[in-house]
C-alpha cells in the first residue's frame, strides 16, 4: 500500500516522456541523413577554394553528430546552443570555402541541410518561438553567406533570392514545426502525469473507503451478536422472580460498548492524512474506548496528525492515564483533550475522583509511582514534559506537554 | 401517533416544563416521556415523528423546551430547528443523537439549539439538560466544545469582520473540553457562575452570528458570480 504510488509513477512519467524521445531519435536521423547528404555533395558537386579548412568542418560536424548520438537522451540546453553556433559557423564558412558564385549555382550546395536539424533540436527543447528564433538566426546566416561567397545582394537575380528564400522558409518552418510538436507532446505528457496522480489518488480513497467498510461489516457483526445476546439474556431474566442488579449492568455494559463502536463510524467523514502523518484524535479515541470502567469523553480539535511515533507514545501515556484513574481517583468520569497550538501538542487527561497530594516520596512508598514514572519517561523521551495538577477531593489533571517537530506544521 | 397539548389546556403542572420530544422511534419517545414525567419537573406537551410535525406541533403547543432527534424523515432535524427558532424565539432547543455525528450536531448548533447531549446519556442527565436549557443554559458536552474550537479555529485569520472568540471564550471552552463543569471552571477562575454561563452564551451567540455572515458572504459571492443561465 505505503510503496504503491512510488512504484506507480515511475513507469507512467516514462510514458508521457516516450512520444518527446521518439522526437528526440526522429531529429538525430535526420541530422544523419542530413550529415550524409552534405558528405555526397561535397565529394560530388563542389570545388573547394579552401579544401583544408573544409574538410575540417565536415569533419567536426561528423565528430559532433556521433557525439550528439552517444549522448541523445541526456543533453542540456547549452549544448542545443553550441549547436546552434556551430550550424551558424557550418553556414558561414561553407560560404567562405567554395568557389567565388557557388553558393548561388545550379547545384545544391553542400551546408543546406544539415544545419536544419540544429533548428530542429531547438525547437525540440524550447517549443515553437525557441525553434523559429532558432530559424530565423539561421536565415540571417544563409543570407550572410552570399556576400562571403564574393556575391553581393544587389546581383542576386530573381530566381537566386527566391531559392534563398526557401531556405529561409526551410529553416524556420523546421524550427517551427518541431517546436509545436514537441508543446504538445509536452502538454500531453503533463496532462497523462495529472490524470495519472489523479488516479492514484482515486485508488487510494477507494482502498481507504473499503477498509472503512471492513470495519464497518465487523462492527455490524459485533452489534447484531450483541444485541440477539442483550435480547436473549432479557428473555431469561424476565422468567426469573428477581433479577441480580450485576446482570442487568453486564447487559447495559454490553449494550453501551456497541453502541461507542457503531458511533465511530458515522461521527465523522474520514479524512485524508498527510503522508507520513497519523491522527492523534483516532489513536486518542481508540485508548477512549478501550479504557476499563466508565468511557471517558475524548475531544481533539480537529484529526491532529502527528508522525506515527509520537502519537504511539503520547496515546500510550494517555492510556497509562487512564489505567491511573481506574485504578485509584474513584471517578465518577474522565476525560481526554487534546488541542494543538503555537508549534506545540498538548493531551489532557482530567477526573473528578479523590485527587492526591502529590508527593513522589510517598508515592513510591505507597506504589503508586510506578505508572506515573512510566508515562513521565515516555514523554520526556519525545522532548516533551508532563505536569500534574491535584489536590485531594479536587481530581486530577494529567498534562502532556509536546512541541511539534516544525516539518509537521503545514 | 403524535399528539399536542395546546398550552391552555395545561392545567396544574403550571411549574412543570413543558417539553416536547421529536423522534422518529416511537420507544424511544416513551422512554424520554416516562424520565421526564417520573422526574416531576417537566412534562410531555407533543410528540412529533419527523421534522415537519415538529414544526407544525411546536407553533401549535409551544413548548419550551423541545428535545429533537436529528436524523428524521421528510425534514430534517436542522431544518426543523431553524424554522422553529424562528417561529419560536423564545423554545429552547436540545439536540439529542444517536450517532452524534460531527457535521450535523455543529449545524444544529449554529441554526440556533441551544444545548446538545448524547442518547447514551443517562436519565438524570437529560433531565437536568432539560431544566438548564430552560433557563437559558447552554448544555455543552465536551465534544460539542470540542467542535466548536474547531470550528473558530477553522476560518481564523480569514476575515477581520468575522465573530472571534475572546481568550476568555477559548479559555471556558478549553476547560469544558477538558471536561470541567461550569461550577468547576467558575471555581478555577475565580468568577461566578452565572458569568461562566454569559460567556458559553456569547460562545453560542457567535457561532449563530458567523453562520449568517458565512450566509451573507456566500449570497454576496454568488450575486458578484451569477452567470446568466
Amino acid at each position: 500500500m505505503v510503496g504503491g504510488p512510488m512504484a506507480e509513477a515511475a513507469p507512467t512519467r516514462s510514458a508521457a516522456g516516450r512520444g518527446r524521445a521518439g522526437l528526440r531519435l526522429g531529429v538525430l536521423a535526420y541530422r544523419w541523413a542530413a550529415f550524409t547528404w552534405m558528405l555526397v555533395l561535397a565529394i560530388t558537386s563542389h570545388h573547394f577554394r579552401y579544401p583544408a579548412v573544409a574538410w575540417t568542418a565536415i569533419v567536426i560536424a561528423g565528430a559532433w553528430t556521433a557525439w550528439l548520438s552517444i549522448t541523445w537522451n541526456r543533453q542540456s540546453m547549452a549544448i542545443r546552443w553550441i549547436d546552434l553556433a556551430l550550424s551558424i559557423v557550418l553556414i558561414l564558412l561553407s560560404g567562405y570555402v567554395v568557389r567565388t558564385g557557388e553558393v548561388v549555382g545550379d547545384h545544391p550546395f553542400f551546408a543546406a541541410s544539415y544545419p536544419v536539424s540544429a533548428v530542429m533540436a531547438f525547437g525540440e527543447a524550447t517549443g515553437p518561438s525557441g525553434g523559429l528564433l532558432a530559424g530565423l538566426a539561421l536565415s540571417f546566416s544563409l543570407a550572410l553567406s552570399r556576400p562571403l561567397n564574393g556575391v553581393a545582394f544587389g546581383d542576386l537575380t530573381a530566381s537566386q533570392i527566391q531559392a534563398m528564400v526557401n531556405g529561409f522558409v526551410y529553416y524556420l518552418s523546421a524550427g517551427g514545426a518541431v517546436g509545436l510538436v514537441s508543446i504538445i507532446l509536452k502538454r500531453s505528457a503533463a496532462e497523462t502525469q495529472e490524470a495519472t496522480a489523479q488516479a492514484i489518488k482515486e485508488r487510494e480513497r477507494a482502498a481507504r473507503l473499503s477498509e472503512r467498510e471492513a470495519l464497518a461489516r465487523q462492527i455490524h457483526d459485533s452489534v447484531l451478536q450483541a444485541l440477539a445476546m442483550v435480547g436473549k439474556r432479557a428473555r431469561e431474566l424476565e422468567t426469573r422472580e428477581a433479577v441480580p442488579g450485576r446482570e442487568l449492568g453486564e447487559l447495559a455494559t454490553m449494550a453501551g460498548d456497541q453502541e461507542r463502536a457503531l458511533r465511530t463510524l458515522v461521527q465523522r467523514e474520514p479524512v485524508e492524512p498527510p503522508s507520513g502523518k497519523s491522527s492523534l484524535r483516532d489513536a486518542l479515541e481508540a485508548a477512549g474506548r478501550g479504557a476499563a470502567g466508565a468511557a471517558p469523553s475524548v475531544t481533539c480539535v480537529g484529526p491532529i496528525w502527528l508522525t506515527a511515533g509520537d502519537v504511539e507514545e503520547l496515546s500510550a501515556a494517555v492510556r497509562q492515564a487512564l489505567e491511573n484513574v481506574a485504578l485509584h481517583a474513584q471517578a465518577t468520569k474522565a476525560s481526554v483533550f487534546a488541542d494543538e497550538d503555537d508549534g506545540e501538542v498538548v493531551v489532557w487527561v482530567r477526573d473528578d475522583g479523590c485527587g492526591f497530594v502529590y508527593d513522589e516520596e510517598r508515592l513510591r512508598r505507597e506504589g503508586k509511582m510506578g505508572i506515573l514514572k512510566s508515562m513521565k519517561g515516555r514523554i520526556e523521551d519525545l522532548g516533551g514534559a508532563m505536569r500534574i495538577t491535584t489536590a485531594p477531593g479536587a481530581g486530577t489533571e494529567v498534562e502532556f506537554r509536546l512541541p511539534v517537530k516544525s516539518e509537521a506544521i503545514p | 401517533m403524535s399528539k399536542a397539548t395546546p398550552p391552555e389546556a395545561e392545567a396544574g403542572g403550571a411549574e412543570r416544563i413543558r417539553v416536547m420530544v421529536v423522534d422518529d422511534h416511537p420507544i424511544w419517545r416513551d422512554g424520554i416521556r416516562s424520565d421526564l414525567e417520573n422526574s416531576g419537573c417537566a412534562t410531555v406537551v407533543a410528540e412529533a415523528s419527523d421534522g415537519g410535525e415538529a414544526i407544525e406541533l411546536a407553533r401549535e403547543s409551544e413548548p419550551e423546551v423541545i428535545l429533537m432527534d436529528l436524523q428524521l424523515p421528510t425534514v430534517s432535524g436542522v431544518d426543523a430547528i431553524r424554522q422553529i427558532v424562528e417561529d419560536l424565539p423564545g423554545t429552547r432547543v436540545l439536540v439529542l443523537s444517536a450517532s452524534g455525528e460531527e457535521a450535523d450536531v455543529l449545524e444544529a448548533v449554529k441554526v440556533g439549539a441551544i444545548g446538545y447531549l448524547l442518547k447514551s446519556s443517562t436519565c438524570g442527565e437529560i433531565v437536568d439538560a432539560v431544566c438548564r436549557v430552560r433557563d437559558g443554559e447552554p448544555v455543552f458536552t465536551p465534544s460539542l466544545a470540542g467542535l466548536v474550537l474547531t470550528e473558530f479555529r477553522r476560518v481564523a485569520g480569514h476575515d477581520p469582520a468575522e465573530p472571534r472568540l475572546t481568550t476568555r471564550e477559548n479559555e471556558i471552552l478549553k476547560l469544558v473540553a477538558k471536561g470541567y463543569s461550569y461550577r468547576e471552571i467558575a471555581e478555577k477562575l475565580f468568577i461566578s457562575v452565572k458569568t461562566v454561563q454569559n460567556h458559553v452564551q456569547n460562545i453560542l451567540t457567535k457561532l449563530q452570528l458567523r453562520k449568517r455572515y458565512e450566509l451573507m458572504r456566500y449570497a454576496i459571492q454568488r450575486g458578484l458570480d451569477r452567470s446568466p443561465e
